[in-house]
């Protein structure tokens, strides 16, 4: 009864907060509440026992893009000379057609889920048989990295192509307009820093090691080591330049080329593509996605092609 | 009921009854630093009270001072955000009525 309230306070708020943010008068306001969405969706990923959803849902969904549309309204500002910019009144023809079709999407997908009684699951269930084989006990990293991993490859090349295309259009505007603050700073920054950077790659690092075994994996700790990279951004000791050095170019690529290397090796010994020989081979390619994560991620925020530490007085 | 559950219970609803107060102080304080005085009583007491009640519920040292370290992290980021908030209010000099949405 009482999961059963909670569960429906949750729909009700998701609804609630979805069309709160896209018809609210302001736009501000739109991306607070689409922030409150992207939180409340993790809670509901949380509730059906996805704690690996609703941890991304929380780091990227709404940290990250909120953090992104933040910086896209100021931006926006900015180039108003200061005059709040209002979202257009008139709504889109297509706006009704596609808000049904998508709700019978839905329906539709979701009556079938409720009609199949048993699901057969035969996937995750050959997934779990042979997860203890090679010592991995998270059956969502071993979906990733041993069943489907070129899907996975595919990924972290969609987020280099990302990474690219968003350069390739990126304006060659005056980089000063970036999001720091014109005052001088308190020393508060500097407190919170030294404590939350540490903190940070702490819980990066863990979630990396337990994505083996438990919740965690790259995706997660790489969305967290970017959060502190856009901390680092935000508050002036890391800027951006326009082009990557030699450090940044190699933390973009890493992801990449470790899951490209090691996949290709099998080959030379006659067994098939992306063959993972073992234990170490997975530990070897989260990291360098997990770095490659945080690093892109990091880069889109600042729009910049690379970073500098900024050396202080 | 368990002498533990009541405890724990307690604290719950003490810790919920600081964020009902913090919450309606945002909605209907008048300026920026009234908002922020009401938020900071919800964020520090209301959250360590319900860390407290969780801890005790669970009755675990390790799960405990996990909390404990929520409770920090969480006290140290209000502080911060509330100061630069309240700065950046205070160097605009307009704290009034009309820079704020009114419910």
């Amino acid at each position: 009864m009482m999961s059963l309230l909670l569960d429906g306070l949750i729909v009700v708020a998701l609804v609630g907060l979805a069309i709160q943010a896209i018809t609210g008068q302001s736009l501000f306001r739109g991306i607070i509440n689409f922030i409150v969405f992207g939180l409340t969706m993790a809670l509901a990923w949380a509730r059906i026992g996805a704690p690996d959803l609703a941890m991304a849902e929380a780091a990227i969904g709404a940290g990250l893009t909120g953090a992104l549309m933040m910086v896209a309204y100021r931006r926006l500002v900015a180039d108003e000379d200061g005059h709040v910019p209002t979202p257009p009144r008139q709504k889109s023809r297509l706006a009704i057609p596609i808000a049904v079709g998508s709700g019978l999407l839905v329906g539709v997908i979701g009556l079938g889920a409720l009609l199949s009684d048993n699901p057969p699951g035969e996937a995750g269930q050959l997934v779990l048989e042979t997860l203890p084989e090679y010592g991995l006990g998270n059956a969502i990293t071993g979906v990733l990295l041993l069943f489907r991993g070129l899907d996975t490859l595919l990924e972290i090349a969609v987020l280099f192509t990302a990474l690219l295309a968003a350069r390739a259009v990126a304006g060659t505007g005056d980089s000063s307009a970036t999001a720091r603050t014109r005052h001088p700073e308190t020393p508060l920054i500097g407190a919170l820093l030294a404590v939350v950077i540490p903190l940070t790659i702490l819980v990066a690092v863990h979630l990396l090691r337990a994505g083996t075994y438990e919740t965690g994996g790259a995706f997660q700790a790489g969305a967290v080591l970017a959060a502190a990279g856009v901390l680092l951004v935000l508050s002036g000791r890391v800027s951006r330049t326009p082009s990557a050095g030699p450090l940044v170019r190699l933390g973009v690529l890493a992801g990449l080329s470790a899951f490209i290397l090691v996949g290709l090796a099998p080959l030379l010994y006659g067994e098939a593509l992306l063959t993972l020989p073992g234990m170490w081979s997975i530990y070897l390619i989260e990291t360098a996605m997990m770095v490659s994560i945080a690093v892109t991620l990091i880069l889109l925020f600042a729009d910049a092609g690379g970073l500098r530490r900024e050396r202080r007085g | 009921m368990s002498l533990q559950d009541a405890l724990a219970l307690i604290f719950l609803l003490a810790g919920c009854a600081f964020y009902l107060a913090g919450t309606v102080g945002l909605l209907r304080f008048p300026d920026v630093f009234c908002r922020l005085h009401a938020l900071t009583k919800a964020d520090n007491v209301g959250l360590g009270l319900v860390c407290v009640g969780l801890a005790i519920l669970n009755g675990q040292p390790r799960v405990a001072s996990m909390l404990l370290l929520i409770w920090l992290v969480g006290l140290l980021a209000a502080t911060v955000s509330a100061h630069l908030i309240a700065r950046h209010a205070h160097e605009r000099e307009a704290p009034q009525d009309q820079e704020l949405p009114r419910r």
